[in-house]
C-alpha cells in the first residue's frame, strides 16, 4: 500500500476528501500548482461530488418502511430525544477502536495540526474517558452558565438546542496551555459533542477537518472562537454548528 | 410470542437502527437496484440488527448498521444477481493490467471537463453510477452520497482505508468516462 499511495492520482482524491495529514496535503498542493493535468483531476472530482450531492440528494426511507420493520421487530418508534444514559465503558472503546483504525495508514490526517485543535481534541478524548465527560451536569442552561461565572473571567454563550436533536449534557472547564476554557457538552443520539470557547485571536479558525477519527469545526462568532469536536459524521457536526450559531442564548429569547 | 429480544433489545433497537433507515434503505437501494427489493432487504437486515443488538459496542450506529445491511443485500444479490458478484480481486487485477503500460491517465480517451461534469442530469448519473461493479459502486455510495468518511467505509465495507481510496478513485474515474460518452453520443 505504501507504494500505490504516493500516487498523486490516488491521493488527490483523498485530499479533496479532507482526509490527507497536513503534510501530505501540502505537498499535494505543491503538485497541483506545478500539475495542470492534475489539478484538472482536482477539478473535475470536485464537479463531480457536486454534482452528485446537488442532483443525487440524499432520500427519506419510503414512508410504510419504518411501520413494516416495527412489526416485524416488535419494536416501538424511536424517542424524540434520547433519554437512557450512554455507556462511558462504550464511549471509551470508541476511542480505542477510533486509534486503532487510525493507525492504519500514513496520510490520513492523524497528526501535526495547529496546536490548540490538537488540545481541544485530547480534551474531549480525556472526557470521554473520564467517569464523567463535565464537571457540572444540567440540561439547564440556567445552571450550567452560573457555574461557569463562579469559576472563569467569562461564562460562555449557552444555549439550549433539544429542539435541533442535541440536548445539552453540561459543561466542563478545559486547560489549553496554562489558558482555562469553558467547554459545553451536548449529545446527538449516542454521541457527545464538546465545544470549547477561546478568546479570538488565540487560533485561526478554520474549515472541517479531523484527527484522529474525530471531527472538528472550528468558527468565530462575535469575538469567540469556537470549537466543536466529535466522532459524528461531519454532516451531523456541521448541523449541530449551524444550530448552535443560529440559537439564541439562554434566557434571551 | 415467546420473542427471541427481550424488551430491552427492542428499545434498544429503536433508538439504535431506526434513526438511520433512511440510510439503511439508500445504500440497499444502490446495492439492488431496485426498491421492492431493497425494502426487502433493510426488513432482513433489521431482523439480524435486532438479534445482534446486544453485541453492538454503542459506538457508529450508522456504520453498524450500513455493515448489516451490505450484508443482507450481498446475500440477495448471491441469490437473485449471482453474475454482478464478479470477485473482486479479479475485477482489480483486470484494471490495473489495462493502467500498466501506458501512462494511465494522461492518455485516457475520454477526459472530461469539470463543465461536462456539472451538466449530466440525475437520471443519466443514476443509470452510470448503477452501472459500475459492486464493490465500486458501494464505496462511491458510500462516500458520495451517504457522505460517510473512509475510516467508515473501511469499517463498513470491510477494507483498509488505502483500498477505500483506490476504489473511490477508479469509481470516480470510470463515472466521468461515462459522462463524456453520454454527452458524445447526445451530441453525435
Amino acid at each position: 500500500m505504501t507504494t500505490s499511495t504516493t500516487d498523486p492520482r490516488l491521493l488527490v482524491h483523498a485530499y479533496v476528501d479532507g482526509e490527507l495529514d497536513p503534510a501530505n496535503a501540502l505537498e499535494l498542493e505543491r503538485q497541483l500548482a506545478n500539475d495542470p493535468a492534475l489539478a484538472a483531476e482536482r477539478e473535475r472530482i470536485e464537479a463531480l461530488r457536486r454534482t452528485i450531492a446537488e442532483r443525487l440528494p440524499r432520500e427519506a426511507a419510503p414512508a410504510g418502511l419504518a411501520r413494516r420493520i416495527e412489526a416485524a421487530v416488535g419494536a416501538r418508534p424511536a424517542p424524540a430525544r434520547i433519554a437512557a444514559h450512554p455507556s462511558w465503558r462504550a464511549l471509551a472503546a470508541s476511542v480505542m477502536v477510533a486509534a486503532f483504525l487510525g493507525s492504519g495508514a500514513t496520510w490520513l490526517a492523524l497528526s501535526p495540526a495547529p496546536a490548540d485543535a490538537d488540545m481541544v481534541v485530547a480534551n474531549h478524548v480525556r472526557a470521554l474517558m473520564a467517569p464523567h465527560p463535565v464537571d457540572v451536569e444540567s440540561s439547564d442552561g440556567h445552571t450550567v452558565k452560573p457555574w461557569f461565572s463562579g469559576r472563569i473571567p467569562e461564562a460562555p454563550r449557552v444555549v439550549d438546542l433539544s429542539n435541533d436533536g442535541f440536548a445539552l449534557v453540561g459543561g466542563r472547564i478545559d486547560v489549553i496551555g496554562r489558558t482555562p476554557i469553558p467547554t459545553l457538552v451536548y449529545r446527538v443520539r449516542q454521541h457527545l459533542i464538546s465545544v470549547s470557547a477561546l478568546r479570538a485571536g488565540r487560533a485561526a479558525a478554520m474549515p472541517n477537518e479531523q484527527i484522529a477519527g474525530y471531527n472538528l469545526v472550528s468558527w468565530t462568532d462575535n469575538g469567540v472562537t469556537y470549537w466543536a469536536v466529535s466522532n459524528v459524521a461531519a454532516a451531523d457536526l456541521n448541523a449541530f454548528v449551524k444550530a448552535f450559531r443560529a440559537a439564541a442564548p439562554d434566557g434571551n429569547t | 410470542m415467546g420473542s427471541l429480544s427481550s424488551e430491552d433489545d427492542q428499545a434498544r433497537f429503536a433508538s439504535v437502527v431506526l434513526p438511520h433507515l433512511a440510510d439503511a434503505y439508500a445504500l440497499a437501494r444502490w446495492l439492488t437496484g431496485d426498491r421492492a427489493d431493497a425494502e426487502d432487504v433493510v426488513q432482513e437486515a433489521c431482523l439480524r440488527a435486532l438479534r445482534g443488538i446486544g453485541g453492538f459496542a454503542g459506538v457508529n450506529a450508522r456504520a453498524w448498521l450500513l455493515t448489516i445491511v451490505r450484508h443482507a443485500a450481498y446475500t440477495w444479490l448471491g441469490k437473485n444477481r449471482s453474475a454482478s458478484l464478479l470477485v473482486v480481486d479479479d475485477l482489480e487485477a483486470v484494471e490495473r493490467q489495462q493502467a500498466s503500460g501506458a501512462s494511465a491517465f494522461r492518455q485516457e480517451p475520454q477526459t472530461p471537463e469539470a463543465a461536462l461534469i456539472a451538466s449530466a442530469d440525475a437520471r443519466r448519473l443514476e443509470a452510470a453510477i448503477a452501472e459500475l461493479p459492486v464493490p465500486f459502486r458501494e464505496t462511491l455510495v458510500l462516500r458520495d452520497v451517504q457522505g460517510l468518511d473512509y475510516r467508515e467505509i473501511a469499517e463498513v465495507t470491510k477494507v483498509p482505508i488505502g483500498t477505500v481510496m483506490s476504489r473511490l478513485a477508479r469509481a470516480r474515474r470510470r463515472l466521468m468516462q461515462r459522462l463524456a460518452e453520454d454527452e458524445e453520443k447526445a451530441g453525435s
